[in-house]
């Protein structure tokens, strides 16, 4: 069991990690390309950068913006996001690994704090899959994996948490580790080709927008000719 | 945030019912509510495929589609924004789910993946259904892109709405009265789209100036086809039929300021009804504004109060006229705040005594354009000057926005479901005069408060600029006449 924990928590989590970057890397980089060449075909280049980034961080950072629409819905969300990005990457435990691997660490979370957020991701990723459940008007445009997703990152942070806080027998450990790589290792796997992907994309979306409300000039000569509507009545 | 109450089950059926004929529904193979063309019903969704296909191939929407499909979450945050939605609680109005209908067509027909999973699955094929679907769904829409604001994943709904109007219409789904309009406009012998003989234009012109002497007893001119101006004005050209006080009002502020100005008879509509369901018309009419102001060899081109109007003249002038070397376009509204800050105008703060409220035109204000110059405008003059919440980039739209006022067959839909959200917020701010400086939202929300009996009169700005200008006559600057042919 030891063999296998340290071939997932090394190779295969080195693996699955390179596939997350390079996928997430990939997609970052083919909207970057895509959005640079429909603004180089675009007759008006003229960009309000200041509505972009205004509009931009309102969402990285919502704070304006949570509030006066479901405000249970979204309030939950954004506490569920900052724990699902801060436990993975500043728990003690974790600083350790990358240290062995990477040779160098960085600061860690305190202990209580790690506590705090560990059981404040799992109620909020409950709750959010409550609350799309049990919502009219989620539950009728959600797709198989908007339900998988929250219960996906459950597993981490139950199993995770089980290992971390509860006096449990060794081979039980062992058990809840093995579910807890594994399960981390299938989410950086899946993570770029799902919606999870809005990781790095969604700091793109008002940039993308902008450019795509920026049309190509002389469009309508050239959709006549392939569609053979030339010379065609209005 | 506001909120409105869903519909009842009677109101439901008013908004729904469709006046089309049941011989028509089956000969077109369609049931939507608002009159279509006879188009060729054969292989749709072959010929939507292919219409699509082209528009991808030409235009930078590819992008757009790529990034949604990649990141879209369905949080139904929009749900809860959609005026539409919130009055039918149907959960296909949701803006998320109508920007799947495409979206889904995209991921099947157009990604590797989508044809992949098609092929070994045999299925996802686009079909006459969801053709009708769309069809239905993205007339529901009022374009307004309010939803595309409350979006965390910044999915602009109102972009996919667009696209998808355009890819319909090229298959010969679109709304008649509109197609119509746009025909007249580009190849009628008025060239505008509500049919005005130059002749008749002359005629109206001459009798606002009689109107305006009679009632200010200031001779203001409406110049027409004169050269070399600074501004070259493009209003709705139904604003010469239905919106006379509005026209009153910006030709007495040019009077006050004395800059020179026309509106040309070779052109002279500032309506594009391209914006709203093909990008094809909307580049014709867009260069026959440039056109005309060419023609005329004047500076800028200066738009009336409405909202689609100046964004189609703001946004795609340049996309389609030149680029960084197209002429500047300006509302009114910029023209008119600016003059007054400049002092040139003087305003009589005792005309206008009732409670005024501002509506922004979604066109206007959703990309924060023009927002605080009207509201400083009208506190100015205005003693009871009130705000209707929300306002500015969050405005609520009037339920008539994305063309869908043109629609005329489709009033009760807009007036029910479209604008109820809208009846609220009116009937809240307790205004009895509503400022809306579109030519669209002034007709909609006149029929919206009708429809849904509410004491409050619609007007421009420039209908109320014009009650409250005050011409001294010492101080009254000739108006500018450039040398060049009248």
């Amino acid at each position: 069991m030891e063999d296998l924990l340290k071939l997932l928590t090394g190779p295969v989590f080195r693996l699955c990690f390179a596939i997350m970057l390079l996928g997430l890397l990939r997609i970052f980089f083919l909207d970057i390309w895509s959005a640079y060449s429909a603004y180089r075909k675009a007759g008006d280049k003229t960009m309000p950068w200041k509505l972009i980034f205004s509009r931009s961080m309102e969402w990285i950072f919502p704070a304006k913006r949570i509030a006066h629409n479901r405000p249970f819905y979204s309030v939950f969300s954004v506490l569920f996001h900052i724990g699902l990005l801060i436990v993975p990457l500043f728990l003690f435990a974790h600083v350790q690994l990358w240290k062995e691997s990477l040779g160098f660490g960085w600061i860690t979370l305190p202990y209580q704090w790690a506590y705090i957020l560990t059981i404040s991701t799992i109620v909020f990723a409950v709750a959010l899959f409550i609350g799309r459940l049990l919502n009219k008007s989620s539950s009728f445009i959600s797709r198989k994996q908007d339900y998988l997703w929250p219960l996906i990152l459950l597993v981490p942070f139950v199993t995770g948490f089980v290992c971390a806080h509860l006096s449990v027998n060794p081979k039980i450990y062992q058990s809840f580790m093995l579910m807890h790589v594994l399960s981390a290792d299938l989410i950086f796997i899946l993570i770029p080709f799902t919606k999870i992907a809005h990781c790095v994309l969604m700091p793109l979306s008002q940039f993308v927008c902008t450019i795509a409300w920026k049309f190509p000039p002389e469009t309508d000569d050239a959709v006549c000719s392939t569609l053979n509507k030339k010379g065609a009545k209005v | 945030m506001l909120k409105t109450n869903q519909i009842s089950p009677e109101e439901n059926k008013k908004a729904f019912t469709s006046i089309r004929k049941k011989e028509v529904n089956e000969r077109q193979n369609l049931n939507v509510r608002y009159h279509i063309e006879d188009f060729n019903v054969n292989d749709r969704p072959q010929r939507f495929l292919e219409a699509f296909a082209a528009i991808l191939k030409h235009s930078n929407y590819k992008m757009a589609l790529d990034h949604f499909i990649r990141m879209s979450a369905k949080c139904s945050r929009c749900a809860t924004t959609c005026q539409v939605y919130q009055a039918t609680g149907d959960p296909k109005d949701i803006p998320c789910y109508r920007t799947e209908l495409l979206l889904s067509v995209y991921r099947r027909h157009f990604t590797m993946g989508g044809l992949l999973k098609g092929r070994l699955s045999g299925s996802g094929f686009l079909t006459d259904e969801k053709i009708q679907e769309m069809a239905e769904s993205f007339w529901n829409c009022t374009a307004c892109r309010r939803c595309s604001l409350e979006c965390p994943s910044g999915i602009d709904h109102g972009l996919i709405t667009h696209l998808g109007r355009y890819i319909l219409s090229e298959i010969g789904i679109a709304p008649r009265a509109l197609v119509v309009s746009t025909r007249e406009q580009l190849e009628g012998t008025t060239g505008n789209t509500s049919a005005i003989p130059v002749p008749a234009l002359k005629d109206t012109l001459e009798f606002l100036e009689d109107d305006m002497f009679e009632e200010k007893n200031v001779k203001i001119k409406f110049p027409i086809d004169v050269e070399n101006t600074d501004y070259v004005f493009f209003p709705a050209v139904s604003d010469f039929l239905m919106e006379a006080e509005s026209l009153m009002g910006i030709a007495a502020v040019f009077k006050a300021t004395g800059d020179s100005w026309t509106t040309g008879t070779g052109y002279f509509d500032g309506i594009n009804y391209g914006l709203f369901y093909s990008d094809r018309m909307l580049e014709r009419v867009v260069k026959k504004v440039d056109a005309e102001t060419k023609r005329l060899k004047g500076k800028n081109i200066l738009i009336g109060e409405c909202g689609h109007a100046s964004r189609s003249a703001k946004y795609f002038i340049p996309t389609y006229c030149g680029g960084k070397d197209a002429l500047p376009v300006i509302n009114i509204m910029e023209y008119t705040y600016k003059v007054w800050k400049e002092g040139r105008l003087k305003f009589d703060p005792d005309v206008v005594t009732e409670k005024v409220a501002y509506h922004d035109p979604c066109n206007i204000a959703r990309q924060r354009w023009i927002i605080e110059k009207p509201r400083e405008l009208l506190k100015a003059f205005c003693k009871n000057y009130v705000e209707m919440t929300p306002n500015r980039e969050n405005n609520i739209c009037c339920g008539g926005g994305g063309g869908t006022v043109s629609i005329d067959e489709i009033r009760p839909y807009r007036t029910t479901v479209g604008g109820k959200l809208k009846a609220d917020q009116i009937r809240k701010s307790g205004c009895s005069i509503l400022v809306a400086p579109c030519a669209n939202c002034k007709k909609q929300l006149r029929e919206l408060v009708e429809d849904q009996k509410i004491d409050c009169q619609v007007v421009g700005l420039h209908d109320l600029i014009y009650k409250a200008i005050i011409f001294d006559e010492s101080k009254v600057v000739q108006q500018k006449l450039p040398e060049g042919k009248v």
